[in-house]
């Protein structure tokens, strides 16, 4: 009973997508031999702990960086797979709920809108598919900011127990959103096909304009991440600075021109990345392709700062977990 | 072999704090100087701050494995996480050559809604090991887990002994150079325990080294070479284990030996005494051959308890009674006058009465006496001390494990040719 139990759990899609991704080592281990006796080992580095030690390690300190994030890809696959797959486990609608949340919120705004007690005029494609992407990108970028957030918070006694790059857990936590995102893209198609809208060819370049949502999310999560280590009031305070986003965030409405509302779109380093993606549907270009770039360029250099920054704190705060 | 030097501790200092709202404050300071570069002063304590390990300095050599040993909360656990990389020293400097595996919590990369097989897979990705390592050493831990009909089954439902057992296996086939071992051998069913110390000694024999954090001082004299004694964040004793482990006998938990020590409260009953009790235990000891008051025995060595009382008026045969406690709680042994049929006699005033044990067959560890003194009768106890006083057993070179020492011989017959048995 054991065996046929065995079989059938060897097939969960968890250990399947983890062979995929390593078919070539395993391949290769079939023909490895034992490993020899410690003592004749070569391998033996030596590694030195000092106060502050992390804080000296100067620009060479990148490509170390760069380094240890290379080989800690499988780390990170494997913990994106835990998240999805132990998420929905012990659920009926398993990954129902993954869009549940998004088209009510989405139905509420359409009911306002078409009740007219919401008056939303100007958006280029039907409302309810403008909202409906709207919201699904944002949901990208608040899903990867709290779950990088929290992601060093709820792994407790790994963080405090356990010596491994600990930047793992966090870029990890991108897989959840990620995945949730592509679930949610059924329902987007859909209400897309519904009412008639058809993006344009240029849509395909969409993932680069999710990119750096997503760099940007991992920046900021970096530093809250250490933050909410410190002070757990930081997860809370993100929950609602969260919700308070999505309404300065042209989600629901267009991008508003008269000032001083027009604001939302200049200080909100999100906006400029969902209009892009609004853009490339609706018309196939960048309408402030400028304010696109200086976005990018924030995600980027907040994505590095927000690394270096974790790496230089994380020993000194990882006995806070 | 050549002797070479694996790990170097040098004056290393750690300090935490013991309020939840400063370390917020300090957490923050602290952060901040880090990322824009400002040196601290890292020397000083602040408010509510103290040396979880102060100024600790040792060496561990190619194939040794060091014992790390004293009471609760000296720093023995802190001391493993900076070997371990996971926090920073306040002060000193640790070098580690080769890879380090730490056995801090066991099963703490394990995610319950993961099945034992999962687990593997994820919790060997995080301490390091590949695809190919973990193919290849996959039916290796399961084996050493003993969990063949489990290992499909998620985590949560595992008992916790099933939980820390796929823990130690999976930390057992990581194949480092330096193994750090927090209280691994405390869990676990006897068999799997014997299993973890052969692990240990075969590791040790393939030149790792290790370092083993226990409060098993039997687990410690046999497995360690040299030993750490640390109390309060400092080193107490360093050096070879039998000593460190007799001063540690000596002296217990270094807190007050007169107190309970590490007896919990009540574990050899509750001290009694009855308001119109004629008889009063004033002090009680243990001597030596001579006659002196002393604290370490060794294992066959002549014992006399003695028990100073007075009385108030003249009390005709009172019984007296002695327990020995090991520091569990169990009783090694008791007796009490009546039991023995000795009849004490009148007595008046003050005097001793003593308890001669010509061959005190206890093995290592600590001993807690328990006296009491009640009418002729046995049945109306007029005084009971739980606590009256304690000693430490040596067992100097004898390799037996347990509460008592048995005299015994071993003998071997062939069966097959000894003629009397066909």
């Amino acid at each position: 009973m054991a065996k046929n139990g065995a079989a059938k759990y060897n097939n969960t899609w968890f250990l399947r997508a983890l062979q995929l991704f390593n078919m070539e080592e395993a391949i290769q281990s079939r023909h490895t031999a034992v490993a020899p006796a410690l003592a004749s080992r070569e391998h033996a580095v030596d590694v030195v702990y000092t106060p502050g030690g992390m804080r000296r390690d100067g620009v060479g300190g990148w490509r170390i960086m760069f380094k240890e994030l290379a080989e800690s890809r499988r780390l990170i696959w494997l913990l994106m797979l835990r998240d999805i797959s132990v998420r929905y486990r012990q659920s009926i609608l398993g990954y129902v709920w993954a869009v549940v949340p998004q088209l009510a919120t989405v139905g509420v705004f359409a009911f306002l809108h078409s009740s007219q007690v919401l008056s939303i005029s100007g958006t280029r494609i039907a409302y309810v598919a403008y909202a409906l992407w709207g919201i699904s990108v944002w949901q990208l970028f608040a899903g990867c900011l709290s779950g990088c957030t929290t992601s060093l918070v709820s792994s407790g006694s790994l963080v405090t127990k356990v010596n491994f790059p600990r930047e793992a857990l966090v870029v990890a936590a991108l897989g959840q959103p990620i995945f949730d995102f592509l679930v949610r893209l059924v329902p987007v198609v859909a209400v897309f096909v519904w009412y008639g809208v058809t993006p344009s060819w240029e849509s395909v370049f969409i993932p680069l304009v999710l990119l750096p949502i997503m760099l940007l999310a991992l920046g900021l999560g970096f530093v809250l991440s250490i933050a909410n280590l410190v002070i757990r009031d930081t997860g809370n305070a993100l929950g609602t600075a969260l919700t308070i986003g999505m309404f300065l965030t042209p989600i629901f409405y267009p991008p508003p021109v008269r000032w001083p509302f027009s604001l939302v779109n200049l200080l909100n380093p999100f906006s400029p990345l969902l209009a892009a993606s609004q853009d490339l549907i609706a018309q196939g270009f960048l309408s402030r392709p400028e304010m696109f770039a200086a976005a990018c360029l924030l995600s980027l250099i907040l994505a590095l700062a927000g690394w270096r920054a974790f790496r230089v704190t994380i020993l000194r705060v990882a006995g806070y977990a | 072999m050549p002797a070479d030097t694996i790990i170097s501790v040098q004056g290393v200092s750690k300090k935490f704090c013991r309020s939840l709202k400063r370390t917020m404050l300090y957490g923050v300071r602290d952060v901040a100087c880090d990322l824009f570069g400002f040196s601290q002063n890292s020397n000083g304590l602040r408010p509510d701050e103290f040396w979880a390990l102060d100024d600790v300095s040792f060496e561990v050599k190619r194939g040794e494995c060091l014992g790390v040993i004293g009471p609760n909360g000296a720093g023995k656990s802190t001391l493993l996480k900076l070997l371990g990389g996971i926090t920073l020293p306040d002060k000193g400097r640790i070098k580690v050559t080769g890879r380090v595996g730490a056995l801090l919590e066991l099963g703490a990369g394990f995610h319950p809604m993961l099945t034992g097989r999962e687990n593997i897979h994820l919790t060997g990705t995080i301490l390091g090991l590949g695809e190919k390592d973990i193919a290849e050493t996959f039916d290796a831990i399961v084996d050493f887990a003993d969990l063949k009909e489990f290992i499909d089954v998620p985590v949560k439902y595992y008992s916790s002994g099933m939980y820390v057992r796929l823990g130690y296996a999976i930390a057992a086939h990581l194949d480092r150079d330096v193994l750090l071992i927090d209280e691994v051998l405390a869990v676990g069913d006897v068999g799997f325990r014997a299993k973890c110390v052969r692990h240990i000694q075969n590791f040790l024999e393939r030149g790792g080294s290790v370092i083993l954090v226990s409060h098993d001082l039997g687990a410690v004299g046999s497995l360690c070479e040299p030993t750490l004694l640390m109390k309060s964040g400092q080193t107490w004793r360093f050096g070879p284990t039998e000593e460190v482990l007799n001063v540690y006998y000596t002296y217990g938990d270094g807190r007050s030996t007169s107190g309970h020590g590490a007896m919990p409260a009540g574990q050899t009953g509750q001290d009694s005494y009855s308001e119109n009790a004629p008889v009063a235990i004033v002090d009680v000891s243990a001597l030596n051959v001579a006659g002196r008051k002393q604290s370490i025995f060794r294992t066959g060595e002549a014992m006399t308890i003695c028990v100073e009382f007075t009385t108030a008026e003249p009390v005709e045969n009172p019984v007296f009674g002695v327990a020995i406690y090991n520091t569990h709680g169990a009783r090694c042994h008791a007796i009490t006058t009546l039991t023995d049929d000795w009849r004490v006699g009148p007595v008046n005033g003050r005097a001793t009465i003593k308890l001669r044990y010509p061959q005190l067959n206890l093995l290592a560890g600590r001993y807690i006496v328990a006296v009491s003194v009640s009418d002729a009768t046995g049945l109306n106890c007029w005084q009971y001390i739980g606590f009256s006083c304690d000693f430490f057993v040596d067992q100097h070179c004898r390799r037996d494990t347990g509460q008592i020492f048995l005299p015994h011989e071993w003998s071997i017959n062939d069966l097959d040719d000894s003629p009397e048995i066909s």
